[in-house]
Parts: C-alpha cells; structure tokens; sequence
C-alpha cells in the first residue's frame, strides 16, 4: 500500500510510540502485563495471552490528543495521496 | 456532493483502521517486551514474589507435617508458634551498597566483596588501574582509610 511504500507509516509508528510513551500510556501497559503474569506465573504465560489481555484496555486508553492527531496526520496523507 | 461525502467517510473508515493497526503494533510490542522479561526473570520484583511465595509454602509444609518430630528436630528449632527457624536465615532483602538482593545468611561475604574489604576482592580492584594511579589516590582520598596505610600494615592487623 501507498502507505508503506512511501516510508509514511515507520514515520507514523515513531509518532505512535513517541507520543504514546510520553503519556505513560505504555507504562500502564506494562504494569498491566506484570499483574497479569503474577497472577498465571511467570513459567505459564505466553505473548498471544498478554496480548489478548491488554489490547482492549489498551485500544480504550490511547489518550484523545493522541488519537486525534494520528487521525489528522493519517487523514492528510490519504487525502494527499488521493490526488 | 454525495460522491465527497462517500469519499469522506471511506477516507475516515480508512484512517482509523490505520490508526488501530498502529496502536495494535504498539501493543504488541508492548506484550512482547513483557514476555521476555517475565520469562527470563529479569523482574526483580516478580522473583521476589515468587521466592517468598515458595519459602512460605515450604515453611507450611515442615510445620504440617506429622512425620516431623518437631521436639527433638536439631536442625531446624521450632518456636511455641510452630514456626521453624532454618539454621540459615532465608530472608531476601537489598543490600545497601549494590541494591541486588542477598539472603541475609549470605550477606556477610556478599559485602566483603561488594564493598572491596577481602584480601581477594581489594588485590582484583588495584590490579585493574595502573600503580601511580593508585598511588595517588590514596594520597589523595581520605575517606578509604585502608587504601592509605602500607600493605604490610593490614596483614600485621590480620594476624594479631
């Protein structure tokens, strides 16, 4: 896709993560991954489960300036591309 | 025009899709990150968890069994409480100096070498660094009290 061909999306994902770290948006993700591993063990737990566990919670919990300026980002290149 | 406003919708459509994989990714990453940690025990607090949770267990085991005769038990002394007392203390704490975490049994030669006090550990130290170095920073140090006397002088003390 267009996206990914232009180099577009690895500049998203950096945004993604800055902005996502800065908001300590993955540090409740991990935290959230810890109590789920204390509570199955940590010999028992695999990748699929932790995702499985935190992608609702964290889908819900991406901040709403974040969200929005992804969307604006993302909008103006697919709209760009269109032309 | 209806045309724009499908565009538009399909446009927005798009746009959060994106935006969700992205997130997904991120999430992903996230969990991965976790796993290995958790696997590899690199979660200082979720070992200590574990370590008590296993002492406890052990703990309860001894006291519950009646096969154990809790009088006349020499190795391990069992209080009015019914709790045993291992000849070596296993209690895990931070040592002070370096913040690993040391069973109190094995504390004391832990710090001999974390702190640089045993022969062993203090000859490793200035064998690293060249000898005018060290020379002079034990001019200049004045808190190392052991670095600045002669060497003769600590095996003298040793001896007595």
């Amino acid at each position: 896709m267009v996206l990914v061909e232009s180099g577009e999306k690895e500049n998203l994902m950096e945004l993604v993560r800055d902005r996502l770290v800065e908001s300590g948006w993955k540090d409740e993700m991990r935290i959230a991954c810890r109590e789920h591993v204390k509570k199955k063990g940590r010999k028992d737990v695999t990748v699929d489960e932790l995702i499985r566990v935190i992608t609702p919670k964290g889908r819900a919990s991406v901040p709403d300036a974040v969200k929005e300026e992804l969307l604006n980002r993302i909008q103006k290149f697919i709209q760009s591309a269109a032309l | 025009m209806s045309n724009s406003e499908d565009n538009k919708s399909s446009h927005d459509q798009l746009s959060s899709q994106v935006f969700l994989d992205l997130v997904d990714s991120v999430i992903a990453d996230v969990a991965s990150e976790c796993h290995r940690i958790a696997r590899l025990g690199l979660d200082k607090d979720l070992e200590v968890v574990e370590e008590e949770l296993r002492l406890s267990v052990e703990a309860r085991a001894k006291v519950a069994d009646p096969s154990n005769n809790l009088e006349t038990n020499t190795k391990y002394v069992v209080d009015i409480f019914g709790q045993s007392h291992p000849p070596v203390a296993t209690e895990v704490f931070n040592c002070m100096n370096c913040g690993r975490q040391i069973v109190a049994g094995r504390f004391a030669p832990h710090l001999e070498r974390c702190m640089g006090k045993g022969r062993k550990a203090r000859a490793k130290a200035t064998r690293s660094t060249t000898a005018s170095q060290n020379r002079n920073s034990r001019r200049n140090t004045s808190d190392n009290q052991l670095s600045s006397a002669p060497p003769g002088f600590e095996e003298n003390v040793k001896r007595a």
